[in-house]
């Protein structure tokens, strides 16, 4: 493959003038330059990333083991889970004592950072979400992190395993990817769309001040601020992962720049709030929200956004378009300013709208090709595969700006 | 040449779907058994519009890059940060001549000189700031239909990925890159 310009060059294999120049140029938050700034310096290591997890269950037995202090602690049955387009996950049975004396097996999982992933991330910040988040909204209790991979040779996290529905039965001639335009059927929505208004409202309600969020940084109120952060971290992840240089995109952040909205108060944002990234019981209740990787100080727009992007959601019975696969817009929108007390505001939803579709050109048409590009995902195959969701979003991008514009 | 390639790529998506697939235990292995069968099936769409779809991005981004040039060599507004990259727009045109034949080049080259267009376009995008108001307004309405042209183009390039909502309206990317047998090189 060839690095046909300098640009091409410096990102697979950039030089660390090249790397302080792209530091300097976006404003982003310290965690996530931290991992940012890694990921870049990983780069220049030759290594592809290995599919063989057979010396997994050593290295967890003996993290174990320390973590706990327990020695005859025993982590058995590790499998591999499909899905997980961002990080590789595995389940595995774990015998220990919870409680002095108290002996069990519980069924675990890991979450843990391929060698370079679709979206670079920090998993003590997604530690202190989930922690933070636990008791106040349904989330898998975390129970231990390797935050460097020091030990288990990638960053990771151990979660409980929770037993659920995140992707009902589909219609036969539905071949779509989980969390894409999903179906749910009428008696699903009913129960469930309610219940997904109302942790949405709850996230944005939490006080992170009195919670450890450490690896967060707070912005100004009344600023742009909590802005121009996130937009200086999808950009630069555009600039260091892109393998080929694209005008919309250019023609989107340099609009997205200029028509920056102040955010009163910053909330905690969850960042990709959207069916697939919930998980309901048999009895029909939301018993966890995963994926908070993305999570955020900032408006509470870019949720609202997220979650009714027409791209991700499905129809009803008559072709209807429905937020999130569960109700349409106008009912979503409602129920969230009664949920919440907090008022939408269309002009802004229409910009989050916009920040919706640049992000998902970032993830699927840059930084997903970038990683198969290099070999360095559990899921080279399907990360060159995500590229034709790249170019929808780009051509909804394109057609948004047109409307702004016009 | 024989068999064409995309006889190879039919044989394999045929051999995974209808022995290596039945056969899989494992659902993660199900699951990347069934990307590969799907990209195979892709790339025996498109794998013989590739170099046409370059050569027609080559022949739009000359066009494009060259309006964009002449507008701004006409105006007396432009600012120096600006002429600049008109001045590499100079320098790549040596390279790969507007009027060259460059059907006649091999594919790498093509696309190595589209992806420098790409980046010199991308230049002239981060610019607008810095140009006067009426500038800027005529160097949007000469993207316009450029932008159009791109999104229409990708859009039908992936559309048979099943990410698209829109699919059945997109155009089938046959029928954007040729006219009346040639390929389409009118402008957008």
């Amino acid at each position: 493959m060839n690095n046909y310009t300098p640009n091409l060059a410096e990102r697979a294999q950039p030089s660390e003038q090249w790397i302080e120049q792209i530091r300097a140029r976006y404003p982003v938050e310290k965690a996530i330059d931290e991992v940012f700034t890694r990921k870049l310096h990983n780069r220049l290591k030759p290594v592809e990333h290995t599919m063989d997890f057979s010396k997994l269950q050593e290295r967890l037995q003996r993290f174990l083991k320390d973590e706990t202090g327990q020695a005859d602690i025993k982590a058995e049955n590790l499998k591999r889970l499909p899905g997980g387009a961002s990080k590789e996950q595995f389940t595995f049975d774990l015998t220990w004592q919870p409680k002095p004396g108290k002996q069990e097996t519980q069924h675990l999982m890991i979450r843990m950072d391929p060698t370079e992933s679709i979206v670079e991330t920090h998993r003590l910040r997604e530690c202190q979400v989930l922690r933070a988040m636990s008791g106040e909204v349904p989330v898998p209790q975390v129970l231990w992190i390797d935050p460097l991979g020091e030990k288990l040779g990638h960053p990771a996290l151990i979660a409980n395993f929770l037993e659920g529905t995140v992707q009902p039965e589909q219609p036969e001639d539905s071949e779509k990817m989980s969390g894409i335009g999903m179906y749910f059927n009428p008696e699903l929505r009913a129960s469930l769309s309610q219940q997904f208004v109302d942790i949405l409202a709850k996230i944005h309600s939490i006080d992170g001040s009195t919670k450890d969020l450490s690896t967060f940084d707070i912005p100004q109120s009344n600023s742009t601020q909590a802005n121009e952060w996130a937009i200086g971290l999808w950009e630069r992840a555009w600039n260091e992962d892109t393998l080929s240089a694209h005008p919309v995109m250019e023609r989107a952040v340099l609009w997205l720049k200029e028509n920056m909205p102040e955010v009163g108060e910053p909330v905690i944002v969850h960042g990709d709030y959207r069916t697939g990234n919930f998980m309901y019981t048999d009895d029909l209740e939301i018993n966890a929200i995963f994926d908070w990787e993305l999570a955020y100080y900032g408006d509470y727009h870019d949720d609202l956004a997220w979650a009714s992007l027409s791209l991700f959601g499905g129809s009803d019975e008559e072709g209807k378009p429905l937020s999130s696969s569960l109700m349409p817009q106008e009912d979503f929108l409602a129920r969230y300013e009664r949920a919440s007390g907090n008022k939408v505001d269309m002009e802004k939803l229409f910009y989050f709208h916009v920040f919706s579709y640049y992000k998902i050109a970032v993830i699927a048409a840059a930084t997903s090709v970038r990683v198969a590009y290099s070999r360095r995902t559990h899921l080279d195959a399907m990360m060159n595969f995500a590229s034709g969701l790249g170019s929808v979003a780009i051509s909804e991008l394109n057609r948004m700006l047109d409307e702004a514009t016009s | 040449m024989s068999p064409e390639i995309e006889q190879f790529l039919s044989g394999m998506k045929k051999t995974i779907e209808e022995v290596v697939m039945p056969n899989l235990t494992d659902r993660f292995a199900q699951e990347q058994a069934g990307i590969v069968a799907a990209s195979l099936g892709f790339l025996g769409l498109i794998q013989d519009k590739a170099f046409h779809y370059e050569l027609l991005e080559n022949q739009e981004y000359k066009r494009i890059l060259t309006d964009v040039c002449e507008l701004l060599n006409n105006t007396f507004s432009a600012p120096e940060s600006i002429v600049e990259t008109t001045s590499k727009v100079t320098e790549h045109f040596v390279t790969d001549k507007v009027d060259d034949p460059t059907h006649l080049r091999p594919y790498k080259f093509i696309r190595g000189s589209n992806e420098v267009m790409k980046e010199l376009l991308c230049e002239f995008i981060q610019q607008q700031p810095e140009m006067s108001a009426e500038l800027r307004a005529a160097f949007e309405a000469l993207m316009k239909p450029f932008f159009k042209s791109i999104e229409l183009r990708e859009r039908s390039w992936v559309k048979a990925l099943g990410f698209d909502p829109e699919a059945e309206q997109q155009a089938d990317i046959a029928d954007l890159l040729y006219k009346d047998g040639f390929l389409n090189t009118d402008k957008p």
